[in-house]
């Protein structure tokens, strides 16, 4: 229960730091909720993970104009993403995770354009607009996601030693002693 | 792939008995424990796609999204409330280069507004008799609520704001926000304590307005970014720079003659119908602080009432033409070989 506490404390800080950066000029924002799913994805209990990057999105929703479900789908499968790639990407160096956050920072982008696209129509933002978005917000995000890639690998060390995450060993998962 | 469908447990060397040694619901239950983390992953996002396909009309939020703008709110405003007055105490004390010279431009022109309001409430008086006597009511005389934005948008895509007054002091999903500057948008969702807003800059709103110097009608529609669209101004109406756009009224959401934006751009090419009109709106979203609410929600006429004047004449017509004598009913049907007159 404690871990699922801190967790979702975490999550909360992701949110309320988010609201301070709203403050900033729209192409100057880092995106700290997805950072914070993305890192869900990384987690010893894939479930709580899941869960909680579904609910943060949600959260996003409820604090934003969109579409009720829409940054929840996003960020849920943005985890959902992350725990399949682990391994295959070596997630857990910094500049792996970092490349890696600068990628879904921009697929996000063109993700969250299509559905714009299907939803409003004439109003989905065009190439220009999407161009203007991303040189800054890419780059920010990724740079913020670095020192916060620690606190989820600490966060999921304590069920790794349990043998409940999956090792990065070349030897398979470790067995329950 | 065997770590996202949770196979790793083949691995650990676990005794798995067969179907046919087992109930058909544990080998399901088994099966489903397997998978829970795709599964769960589908039906959370199945979940989210009917949500995002059902509730596209304003409406109150339910308990879920309740709670999380009860607990998140006040610590939303804990947050920023010291960001907002850093950002202000630079804007009012430190940031006052060029005040002077500002200030006596902002003279000559109150000095110049002065004399147009003099001679705007002459005609206020002549407007006012006129009304009186043709018997129009103001129909300016509109119920409202004061709100304080409490919350803006966290995302980049999206302009919506959150106010501080919901279900209890009046506000309904539908209803119109302005200030004094003009509009601002609509409630889209209520709480009891607090309302979501969708701002005129949200891509997904939609206000009929019409261009006060020309009358040319169009839609303003939101775009994501700063700027507005004005679409549907045909491309022979007259639309220039510093024209001012006003609801038309029409809809269910805005009164008529709401300030909207003024005309900044305007791109017109030689070819197809409409020309493309870019507008400032008249509030300015990034700074909005106090909104009011209009307590009236606008309802459009039940299609039902809409349609029977007609159905009475049709009625009335057809009567008319039962009850008519006989050489009026013989008359109406076509002459042989010609067309009726």
């Amino acid at each position: 229960m404690i871990p699922l506490v801190r967790l979702a404390g975490l999550g909360l800080v992701s949110l309320l730091a988010q609201v301070l950066l709203a403050e900033l000029p729209r192409s100057l924002r880092p995106d700290l909720v997805l950072v914070f799913a993305l890192g869900m994805g990384l987690l010893g209990r894939p479930l709580v993970g899941l869960w909680l990057a579904f609910g943060f999105g949600f959260a996003m929703d409820v604090l934003s104009g969109s579409p009720l479900g829409l940054f929840a789908l996003l960020r849920g499968t943005a985890c959902a993403l992350t725990r399949l790639l682990d391994r295959a990407l070596f997630l857990r160096g910094s500049i792996p995770w970092a490349v890696y956050v600068a990628a879904w920072v921009t697929l996000d982008t063109l993700l969250m354009a299509g559905v714009l696209h299907v939803f409003t129509r004439a109003s989905a933002p065009g190439s220009e607009q999407i161009l203007a978005l991303l040189p800054a917000r890419v780059p920010l995000t990724a740079l913020l996601a670095v020192p916060l890639l620690p606190v989820f690998l600490r966060f999921g060390s304590k069920a790794e030693r349990d043998g409940l995450l999956p090792s990065l060993s070349p030897h398979g998962p470790r067995s329950r002693p | 792939m065997r770590a996202l469908l949770g196979r790793d447990r083949f691995a650990q060397g676990r005794h798995r008995p067969g179907l046919s040694e087992r109930g058909i619901s544990e080998a399901l239950s088994e099966l489903l424990g397997r998978f829970r983390y795709p599964v769960t992953y589908v039906l959370l996002s199945c979940v989210c796609l009917v949500g995002m396909t059902l509730r596209r009309d304003p409406h109150p939020l339910g308990w879920g999204s309740s709670a999380i703008l009860a607990l998140t709110l006040p610590l939303e405003r804990m947050v920023a409330l010291p960001v907002r007055e850093v950002r202000d105490l630079w804007h009012e004390y430190v940031d006052l280069v060029g005040v002077r010279e500002r200030n006596e431009i902002l003279a000559a022109r109150v000095h110049r507004l002065e004399e147009e309001n003099l001679r705007f409430r002459e005609a206020m008086v002549s407007v006012e008799r006129l009304q009186r006597l043709t018997g129009f009511r103001d129909r300016r005389d509109l119920p409202m609520v004061a709100a304080n934005v409490v919350g803006r948008d966290l995302s980049a895509w999206f302009r919506s704001v959150i106010i501080d007054q919901g279900e209890t002091a009046g506000i309904r999903p539908g209803m119109a926000v302005i200030t004094d500057a003009g509009v601002v948008g609509v409630v889209s969702g209520t709480t009891r304590g607090a309302a979501k807003i969708l701002s005129i800059v949200d891509p997904q709103s939609r206000v009929d307005a019409y261009i006060q110097r020309s009358r040319a009608g169009g839609m303003v529609r939101g775009a994501s970014s700063d700027e507005v669209y004005f679409d549907y101004a045909l491309r022979e109406e007259d639309v220039r720079i510093g024209d001012r756009l006003l609801t038309s009224g029409l809809g269910a959401v805005y009164p008529k003659g709401i300030l909207v934006g003024q005309v900044s751009r305007v791109e017109s090419q030689p070819y197809g119908l409409f020309q493309k009109v870019f507008v400032e709106p008249a509030v300015d979203l990034g700074k909005l602080e106090q909104v009011f609410v209009i307590l009236e929600k606008r309802d459009l006429p039940d299609p039902e009432e809409f349609a029977a004047p007609d159905e009475n004449l049709f009625t009335g017509f057809t009567d008319a033409v039962a009850e008519a004598p006989a050489d009026i009913s013989v008359a109406a049907e076509p002459p042989p070989g010609g067309t009726m007159r």
